[in-house]
């Protein structure tokens, strides 16, 4: 079996994409399985200071213009079974890539020899960001219980929603589907809207594809929550997101907030690592024991013979 | 979108073979969701449109939430019978009660109603020896049935037959047996304190 390929996503910055990338990779790793996260933030790398590792020159660049290949790039991290590719960081250089080139990278991912592939993400909708997205077998769309992030991840959504009817309709529909949206936000109505049955009225849309969207469901998790009430508010992005644009979407968590994050991120040091019993640990212990349920008892046999 | 379109288990996000208590959970969700300051919630629906949202929920929860409306909405969502919007929850709620028949209420009566005798009266003022039967007496001329007497004494129908056969082995202890007559007294009209002393002792000697 390829590697399982999960990408982590987030609408808005600082939120803690990269926070939560090398969470889910050190925990993954204490399950013991083989990871590699990959640095994909096109607006400058930061994963390595999540680490505690120095940046290198050896990193996606090379392999955007040919110089190197992926394998050639990983470095080890100081966690056992954990690897890492690692950013651009020469972003005065313009960052010009090509969608082929992007599928080429996500299939020279899946040839690597590892358990788990963690990319992270930058923030927002990016055009280089969907296809990784779309390609990936667990999509983590990250928010903070702040209203402004929670907005942020709603046009995330529809960003996702409008490149994934981009590929099945043709440019006149989609024309007209960007207009009858633009004109419903415009009026208020005293009826809730569906995005689905106003489309399929309006336009003549056929809808069925959008069941097959609903595959492979994002996964939302809210990072920093203070109280059940920030807890519950993935229940509503949940709800919100089946009703108004009748996505299907999971909610797999909370983070809770933890002044050792920010304590330990100083240190340049996972706080995993530096505090390995907090709650925080076990949050995402039973986030990554949920995910991997298929794998997980065939790793340990793995061990075990 | 119309209210009617969606089926209850939509609008509460609930699989159709939810227990009653998942049901009550996704209800409770939903409503902390569209009521008040969710802040997942006021960029994406105006306040008029969480407000119909939330009554939708409550009306889905009207059904789901009991038992016997929602097996009738089951069974008609299997059947395919009608349209959606024939299963609203007031025509639920009146099928419900032509399958289903509610009791009918007894009228327990506040006030007697009986041709006076005086005579009678008279005789039941000033007697003085109580037993069951006369107990009996007085509330057959009363025009009160035991069960009419049973509600409204709040003692259990077959007590009083017992009180008025006098049967110790059907009664509990004596001092329970005191303050049901003294009920059945006080409804009846009568001396509590004259009837409860001569009752008891009376019972007594039946027991012995």
């Amino acid at each position: 079996m390829g590697a399982q390929l999960w990408t982590i996503c987030a609408g808005k910055g600082g939120v803690g994409k990269t926070f939560i990338t090398s969470s889910l990779a050190i925990t993954l790793s204490k399950l013991n399985f083989k990871v590699l996260v990959i640095d994909l933030d096109i607006t400058g790398a930061n994963l390595h200071s999540a680490f505690g590792v120095a940046l290198n020159d050896h990193n996606l660049r090379k392999y955007f213009s040919d110089q190197a290949p992926l394998s050639s790039l990983v470095t080890p991290c100081r966690v056992p079974r954990t690897y890492m590719i690692q950013g651009f960081w020469d972003n005065w250089l313009p960052i010009e890539i090509h969608l082929d080139r992007m599928h080429q990278f996500i299939q020279d991912v899946r040839k690597l020899d590892y358990d788990y592939v963690l990319i992270d993400l930058g923030a927002g909708a990016q055009s280089l960001y969907l296809p990784v997205i779309e390609a990936s077998d667990e999509k983590f769309l990250i928010t903070s219980p702040e209203p402004s992030s929670i907005e942020k991840t709603y046009r995330f959504v529809e960003s996702w929603i409008f490149y994934r009817l981009s590929q099945v309709g043709n440019s006149d529909s989609i024309k007209n589907l960007e207009c009858t949206l633009r004109d419903y936000r415009k009026i208020n109505h005293n009826t809730p809207f569906c995005f689905r049955s106003y489309l399929k009225e309006s336009s003549g849309f056929t809808f069925d594809h959008l069941d097959s969207i609903n595959d492979k469901p994002f996964q939302i998790l809210i990072n920093e929550t203070r109280s059940q009430q920030d807890h519950d508010l993935g229940y509503s992005i949940k709800s919100i997101c089946n009703k108004y644009y009748d996505l299907k979407v999971d909610f797999l968590g909370s983070i809770d907030f933890d002044n050792a994050v920010w304590q330990s991120s100083r240190g340049r040091e996972p706080v995993l690592i530096s505090k390995p019993f907090t709650p925080l640990a076990g949050q995402f212990l039973q986030i990554c024991k949920a995910k991997t349920q298929t794998n997980f008892h065939a790793n340990f046999l793995k061990e075990v013979v | 979108m119309e209210a009617t379109k969606f089926s209850y288990y939509d609008v509460l996000e609930v699989d159709i073979h939810s227990q009653q208590h998942e049901i009550t959970h996704a209800y409770e969700r939903a409503r902390n969701t569209y009521s008040g300051d969710n802040p997942a919630v006021y960029s994406i629906f105006s306040e008029e449109e969480a407000r119909e949202m939330l009554r939708m929920i409550e009306e889905a929860y009207s059904v789901l939430g009991n038992k016997t409306l929602r097996n009738l909405y089951d069974e008609k969502i299997s059947k395919g019978v009608g349209k959606l919007e024939d299963l609203s929850f007031d025509n639920l709620s009146i099928e419900s009660k032509l399958t289903i028949p509610e009791p009918k209420k007894r009228v327990p009566l506040t006030k007697l109603d009986y041709p006076r005798n005086e005579v009678m009266e008279n005789k039941y003022a000033n007697a003085a020896d109580w037993t069951g039967s006369l107990l009996k007496e007085v509330r057959e001329y009363k025009k009160v049935s035991a069960d009419q007497l049973s509600v409204v004494t709040k003692v259990s129908s077959f007590y009083i037959s017992a009180i008025e056969n006098m049967e110790p082995s059907q009664l509990p202890a004596a001092v329970f047996v005191r303050g049901y007559v003294g009920q059945i007294a006080k409804y009846l009209g009568l001396n509590e304190k004259i009837v409860c002393d001569s009752y008891m002792k009376n019972f007594k000697q039946v027991g012995k």
